[in-house]
């Protein structure tokens, strides 16, 4: 359940815990690595993973979510 | 008790949400030299279905589609959106469009990317187009800029859970303020409020995916907080009986099917729509548009399921499609399709109906965009005798601006809103369910709620018995909620007052399914299975008097 | 990798589950003078769909019934339970049925608590009974004694993962030891094995879909035992045919029948031609014989039903409370009375629940043995014979008698030791406890049920749907076994549970396409009718290195 935070890439910054829609993260204390506490309510509009300065962000589209597809008829 | 802030706030133009609406009202009263106020459940920056973009904006461009507004009126009333409009909006709307459009040009957002306007997509072959293709992934923060440029004042995560009405009049509203684990109530004073609190999703479950309530294509924080507070008030509701149903890829529910550039077909490869046998960008396949429930009928009748099949759109319409779902937000949908190897190339993705929404049902505005409680007005998706989507919550937005701050100025003094008796009503309720150390959550709750919605106000049937019943249940549920619920921290009590408000769209939506005794649209009942001509141009409105549901019947403007 | 207990486990029979017809199973074969070991993923107490009790046995008394059994035979086959069933297995069951009645009673189960042998409920008007009302509430404590009495070994936590079976023949098992935080292997010689797992759950969305453990038969019984039999190269049939139970609305619970009231429409008309007045002994079958009754009306508008209670007679409703107390009801019955619900003056509405699969799997023969040589099975996960409790009992002792018989005609264990099957199971559970992050069972399991749901579901199936859904069964499947990420005993337990639950999704796909009618809750939208060719034929289905053989047989 997204997101993933790379510990390593990310500088603590808190923009991606400020601008969720969805108030998924929570800033423990200033100047950490926000923590994902509310993983289910994660609308993965990706806001966070766009606004990351670092890049320090992906998303895992749950396997609920899963997106269906097949081969094209020729 | 809940904590409540000892020095209220004081604004003369409050916005109720930072939404597309929320956000043009406020730069627009703005400009009307008044003092403005958004209150924003997140942060205007990527709040609400516009997050992280659109790309698709209805207007009309008299340099364009000519001097003759009308065949542009009719395509309206003709679309996806226009069935439930009262027509004067329609034309104030589409009289306004087009300024609207240039002013986010000159802002920085887009509309016309590819060097002159581009009308594709949503369209019919043969007929005028109207949706305006514009690159819409930075309007939020654009407009967030201009906002602040204009020294509007943007209070972020402050959802406005009431507003507070004295002697039929707006005096302002009660937030709660969720930047910290313990919430604490703020009492603002207002002389005029807007709600732009966009549309009303988690009230029924997720159509594929009924666990996951997030999965939502619109945004899963707009849960009809603005039509339940307006109700709370006194305003009228209209057009509450008819659910909206999106659609778009499945599992994972997003906007921007009109994104994509291709032809709807069954699993044999047969194209089921009569209207192109090419996809192009111009057009797309409008069958979705015309034949809601195509994805769900084919399910229904084994032919399905039904896919959107890109692999014979042109290799520049492949780029100008991908290009169109990052500017509609879609990037975490493109980013998952690489992971996965989905290539449109030469897979077909399977496409289905979304659970049902209020998105242009709720409160009802005149062309001033004022609800019928004086000093309440409102736009955008929540409005329910006007819909355009974000073109919609633009131009409405920007006319609401316009109303709050020119009744703004006629006000001299400020109002003691914090003194009134909702503010005690509201802060028993809300530290009630701080209080209780355990109980159901705001999730249960939620599910609750969503399988009385689906099971007997819901989109396969309804009828006198169903709909009874479902009310007395949804009775039942709202006992256990307030005696029941419990949070712990302002996040979860913010999720509760969510479920609250859903609650009471849901009862709305009872009142007018029970009343309207005919199928219509999708508002579909069993025990009258017929279209009823003397109710084609009738709209039901809700208001709450004294605590009692009053039902009217009004002529379609 | 996980931690291995090195030390294999040597038994004569080993029963998988501890249910009804596990228990049963380990008391007869222990009888018979060898050692048998039930392994159990709960504790015998407790597990189960018999947890709290039951109240219904299903059986032939000649003295009650007569000596002719021909009229009993007719009535099993039009209950609700008798569809799907070999002829031969339902004559043998009912032949050996009262011979387990008169154990239950002698152990310790009432099973005639009113003094006579008791018919009552799941009945026609006019037509012999032959469900006999019991006093099941302290069923599992009962049996569990009676094996210990017999020297069964109870290992109770001890959640068997596969059969390992060799040139058609069983040899052993592995087994999850889940008592402690972290999961520890334990490899397992048996001379027989007798599949007793329980019904398969979970596979549908349960009526409140965000709660997966709401489901009125036990949540936890998920198919392994046909998963595991399909993998040994067992033959599985009837997976086409899901079964849809019924009950309150929506707190999902067993025991429809044991409520004493008439299923009515919300103007107080009731639904069914069977009965104006509830009584005791006929009940309302309606909700057996219509089980769509719910649906329908939901579906017409003209619903909701409600079972109203309120013109039953005093003595009726008492003995109503009574029975739901034992069919297991007290949690339901202390939350109606909590809210102030009483069924003297308020009609409760009743649902049809999610497809689940209960006398669907395992196919067995006369002496519940499976085409797997040593390799038994009882109860509900078998595919062509049904009859729930007494079914599980009946069976389960039959199935115990043969298990023990061929064990002691067996001089030695088989080795066990670098099964290649065996060992690729467990690099899989490896894998899963290795993995710091990735997708839990509960997103699979939901995941799962979606495809299920909208694919092989109770609207319909089509070739075209059953086909993407199969497509799509099969990506999962893919994602699921390469990311699924466990931490600990109870969730890796979880994990394989959905593992098994999708490995019984492809085989319900698979028969659903070949048999191309509709019959029963098998709806074919492409093929809207019933094929008179297709009456009295079952479709099996097995595995045999990788490769899916399917076949159609008569009924038996």
């Amino acid at each position: 359940m997204p997101p993933i935070i790379n510990a390593e890439k990310c500088n603590a910054c808190g923009v991606c815990a400020d601008i969720c829609p969805t108030d998924v993260f929570h800033v423990k204390k200033k100047k950490t690595t926000p923590a994902i506490r509310y993983p289910e309510e994660c609308w993965h509009c990706n806001a966070c993973v766009l606004d990351c300065k670092q890049e320090a962000l992906s998303l895992r589209i749950p396997l609920p979510l899963m997106m269906l597809y097949v081969e094209a008829k020729k | 008790m809940i904590q409540i802030n000892k020095t209220p706030m004081e604004t003369d133009v409050l916005v109720v949400g930072g939404g597309i609406a929320g956000l043009m009202a406020a730069i627009s009263a703005a400009e009307q030299g008044v003092d403005v106020t958004v209150a924003e459940k997140a942060n205007t920056k990527r709040s609400g279905s516009g997050a992280t973009g659109n790309d698709h904006f209805l207007c009309y461009i008299p340099k364009i589609h000519g001097k003759n507004m009308d065949p542009i009126i009719k395509e309206v009333r003709n679309s996806l959106i226009g069935g439930y409009h009262d027509s004067p909006h329609t034309v104030k709307f589409l009289e306004q469009s087009f300024e609207r459009v240039k002013s986010w040009n000159t802002w920085g957002i887009a509309m016309r990317p590819m060097g002159d306007w581009e009308f594709m997509g949503h369209a019919f072959p043969g007929r005028p187009r109207i949706w305006l293709k514009y690159a819409g992934h930075n309007q939020k923060p654009v407009l967030t800029k201009q906002a602040k440029k204009r020294r509007v004042r943007i209070v972020n995560h402050l959802p406005i859970t009431d507003v507070i009405v004295r002697d039929g009049e707006i005096v302002g509203a009660i937030g709660l303020s969720i930047k910290n684990s313990e919430p604490v109530l703020q009492i603002i004073r207002a002389k005029s409020v807007i709600v732009t609190t966009g549309s009303a999703s988690r009230l029924y479950p997720p159509a594929g995916s009924p666990g996951c309530l997030f999965n939502t294509a619109f945004c899963p924080s707009c849960t009809g907080a603005g039509q339940a507070m307006a109700y709370r008030a006194g305003a009228k509701l209209v057009n509450m009986e008819f659910p909206n149903r999106h659609a778009g890829p499945k599992f994972l529910a997003r906007c921007g099917k009109s994104s994509w550039i291709g032809i709807f077909k069954d699993p044999r490869g047969k194209t089921i729509g009569p209207f192109v046998t090419q996809p192009t960008r111009e057009l797309g396949d409008i069958t979705s548009d015309v034949w809601n429930s195509v994805f769900t009928d084919l399910l229904k009748s084994g032919r399905g399921p039904t896919y959107i099949d890109c692999t014979r759109t042109a290799k520049e319409d492949i780029d100008y499609m991908i290009w169109s779902l990052e500017h509609e937000g879609n990037t975490a949908m493109l980013d998952y399709m690489d992971k996965e190897g989905i290539d449109v190339r030469k897979h077909m993705v399977e496409f289905m109906q979304y659970e049902p929404h209020l998105i242009g049902r709720g409160i009802e505005i005149d062309l001033n965009a004022e609800s019928n409680v004086k000093g309440l007005f409102a736009a955008g998706d929540l409005t329910g005798n006007f819909r355009a989507d974000i073109a919609g919550a633009a131009t409405f937005g920007w006319i609401a601006g316009e109303s709050a701050a020119i009744r703004a100025k006629k006000i001299k003094k400020f109002q003691k809103a914090e003194n009134s008796a909702l503010v005690k009503t509201r802060r028993r309720i809300y530290s009630a369910i701080i209080a209780r150390e355990s109980g159901a959550t705001w999730q249960e709750a939620n599910m609750a709620l969503q399988q009385i919605m689906r099971d007997y106000a819901g989109v396969e049937v309804r009828s006198e018995t169903l709909l009874g019943a479902g009310l007395k249940y949804l009775n039942d549920l709202k006992q256990h909620i307030l005696e029941k619920l419990t949070a712990d921290n302002a996040h979860s009590l913010m999720r509760c007052l969510e479920v609250l408000d859903l609650l009471e769209n849901g009862e709305a939506i009872f009142h007018t399914a029970l009343e309207r005794k005919e199928t219509r649209a999708m508002h579909i009942r069993s025990d009258f299975p017929f279209t009823n001509p003397l109710l084609a141009e009738k709209y039901l409105t809700i208001r709450k008097e004294k605590n009692r549901p009053i039902v009217e019947w009004r002529d379609k403007q | 990798m996980i931690a291995t207990d090195k030390n294999a486990i040597k038994t004569d029979v080993l029963v998988i589950g501890g249910g009804i017809a596990g228990l049963m199973a380990g008391i007869h074969a222990a009888r018979q003078g060898v050692g048998v070991l039930v392994a159990e993923k709960a504790n015998t107490k407790r597990s189960g769909c018999g947890a709290t009790g039951n109240d219904h046995f299903m059986c032939y008394i000649p003295q009650v019934h007569g000596k002719n059994m021909e009229p009993i035979i007719a009535e099993y086959y039009k209950s609700q339970v008798g569809g799907f069933s070999d002829h031969a297995l339902a004559s043998i069951f009912l032949r050996q049925s009262f011979g387990r009645v008169q154990d239950w009673q002698r152990w310790g189960i009432s099973m005639r608590p009113k003094g006579k042998w008791d018919f009552s409920g799941h009945a026609f008007p006019g037509r012999p009974r032959i469900w006999l009302k019991y006093a099941g509430h302290n069923q599992k404590a009962v049996l569990t004694r009676q094996a210990k009495k017999q020297k069964v070994n109870i290992a109770n936590h001890l959640s068997i993962t596969d059969i390992i079976a060799r040139n058609g023949k069983v040899s052993g098992a592995i087994a999850l030891e889940t008592a402690g935080e972290q999961p520890v292997l334990r490899s397992i010689h048996a001379k027989s094995v007798v599949i007793a797992t329980g019904c398969g759950s979970r596979l549908y969305p349960s009526p409140t879909p965000g709660w997966m453990f709401n489901t009125a038969n036990c949540p936890v019984c998920t198919g392994s035992g046909q998963a595991m039999a399909y993998r040994a190269g067992a033959k599985l049939v009837n997976m086409e045919f899901p079964n849809r139970h019924a009950g309150p609305k929506y707190f999902a619970r067993c025991g429809k029948a044991t409520w004493i009231g008439l299923y009515k429409d919300p103007h107080g008309k009731p639904v069914g031609p069977f009965v104006s007045k509830a009584t005791r002994a006929l009940g309302d079958i309606t909700g057996d014989i219509w089980s769509d009754v719910f649906t329908e009306k939901f579906k017409s508008g003209d619903g909701p039903v409600y079972i109203d209670c309120s013109s039953t007679s005093k003595a009726d409703l008492s003995y109503m409370m009574w029975g739901l107390v034992q069919e297991g009801n007290t949690g339901m019955l202390d939350y109606m009375a909590a809210e102030g619900i009483d069924v003297r003056k308020h009609a409760v509405e009743f649902m049809q629940y999610e497809p689940f699969l209960v006398g669907r799997g395992i196919e067995i023969d006369q002496h519940a043995e499976t085409n797997i040589k040593g390799l038994f099975a009882a109860g509900d996960p078998v595919g062509n014979f049904r009859a729930d409790c007494a079914g599980a009992a009946t069976f389960g002792w039959i199935a115990g008698q043969n298990a023990a018989a061929r064990a002691k005609r067996m001089a030695a264990f088989q080795d066990i030791s670098d099964d290649p099957h065996a060992r690729k199971r467990i690099r899989l559970y490896s894998g899963i406890m290795q993995r710091k992050t990735g997708p839990d069972w509960k997103e699979a399991n939901q995941a799962l049920q979606q495809i299920m749901n909208d694919y092989a579901g109770p609207r319909g199936r089509s070739e075209t749907l059953l086909q993407a859904g199969l497509t799509y069964l099969k990506n999962l499947k893919k994602k699921t076994t390469e990311t699924l990420a466990a931490g600990n005993a109870h969730t890796l337990m979880r994990s394989i549970e959905t593992l098994d639950l999708i490995e019984c999704g492809e085989v319900i796909f698979l028969s659903a396409r070949e048999r191309k009618e509709t019959r029963a809750k098998h709806v074919r939208l492409d093929y809207p009718f019933t094929n008179p060719l297709l009456t009295d034929k079952f479709l099996t289905i097995r595995k045999q290195n990788g490769r899916v053989h399917m076949h159609w047989r008569d009924r038996l």
